[in-house]
């Protein structure tokens, strides 16, 4: 495998603007990537699996990810799925507590319920993140929401969450090809020169990342091959 | 009742004007236009359920986008959405220099105008509809 960004976790929120539960979802994860968590996780919106490009819907092939959702819908988990891949893990808001969705406020304001869940949702999404990382980080967790001002933490968020995508020609077609900058690097590192060919190893850590029609396999084959060739006599 | 209007925000989470699109939303569908307009979350198009996809493909849109990526608009249109007016929070934000936003989860108050603001804008498009999609 490249050594792809550093190994985080990505989560993956409901939108949810019609239901509180949508909005404990959503600061749930800034909570966890800005308090619990910060430099272990990194998120994308749903929605940009479908109007981003290929780095985007590489995501979470590359990064295990926890989907949080607002209800049974589950619209982060199978919209994942459906676009990515399989989420590692999966929390519903809802099914958390038995208070009604009446009592945790609105959409637009959460009561005090509402903020209390948010914070259980984003232990247990910490929790899970600790699991799928194998260490615990040290954790810091607040109790009130507008207490101490907590210190700007920079937040890794959607639209840079991508993995780094090469826009190449193939088979006469413009296609974004993702990861293929850190894999040229890893093999590069590796002293592979291109000489050697494109192997099939190299071709199915692409595969990874890129659904690669199999009638086109030889043309993904020769454009990355003079692509990489290009790539190492750019490094000398 | 149907509403004469969709609206779509955002639904970006890491940026302060995918907030203020969301802000804005809620203003529209329910300070300003709550009988005419309903928001509707984007994470639920991306699934296509059928009522979902009928309610869209029979009620003009409003897509309020945080960014020049679009999502609320693409995916409204890729779903079958009549996307009426695509707007862009950065556009408004042009147009009104001295409110400017920060934060996320919590909007400073430049945010919090700026939404009320595009809010009024939407809630004027919101008017001019019949909530009819013209197929033609």
């Amino acid at each position: 495998m490249p050594e792809l960004p550093v190994r985080k976790v990505g989560i993956i929120s409901c939108s949810g603007e019609e239901m509180p539960e949508g909005t404990i979802s959503r600061l749930a994860t800034r909570r966890v990537l800005e308090t619990l968590q910060p430099e272990r996780t990194v998120t994308i919106c749903l929605p940009l699996f479908l109007a981003g490009g290929e780095g985007e819907r590489a995501f979470a092939r590359h990064y295990p990810t926890i989907a949080i959702d607002g209800c049974e819908k589950r619209c982060a988990a199978r919209g994942t799925e459906m676009y990515s891949a399989m989420p590692a893990a999966s929390i519903v808001v809802s099914e958390l507590s038995s208070r009604s969705s009446d009592e945790l406020g609105t959409a637009r304001r959460l009561s005090d319920q509402g903020r209390e869940l948010m914070q259980a949702t984003a232990v247990a999404t910490s929790e899970i993140v600790d699991r799928l990382l194998g260490t615990r980080a040290p954790i810091q967790i607040k109790t009130s929401d507008s207490s101490a001002s907590p210190a700007k933490t920079v937040v890794s968020c959607s639209c840079g969450a991508g993995i780094p995508v090469k826009q190449l020609t193939i088979a006469g077609r413009e296609t974004e090809v993702a990861a293929l900058p850190v894999i040229y690097q890893s093999w590069q590192s590796a002293c592979r020169m291109p000489h050697q060919g494109i192997s099939a190893e190299m071709l199915k850590i692409v595969k990874v990342y890129n659904p690669i029609p199999e009638d086109d396999e030889d043309a993904w084959k020769q454009a990355i091959a003079l692509d990489y060739a290009r790539f190492c006599s750019e490094k000398e | 009742m149907k509403p004469k209007a969709l609206i779509i925000p955002c639904s970006g989470i890491g940026k302060t004007l995918g907030s203020v699109a969301r802000e804005s939303a809620f203003r529209v569908t329910e300070d300003l236009r709550p009988e005419t307009s309903r928001l509707m979350p984007l994470s639920l198009l991306v699934l296509g359920e059928e009522d979902t996809r009928k309610l869209l493909a029979s009620t003009p849109v409003v897509a309020i986008d945080g960014c020049t990526k679009s999502c609320a608009a693409k995916v409204a249109a890729e779903r079958g959405g009549a996307v009426s007016r695509a707007l862009q929070v950065s556009d408004a934000f042009k147009r009104h220099r001295g409110l400017k936003p920060d934060g996320v989860a919590q909007l400073n108050e430049g945010g919090l105008q700026l939404a009320q603001a595009l809010a009024e804008e939407v809630a004027n498009l919101v008017d001019q509809m019949d909530g009819e999609v013209n197929n033609a």
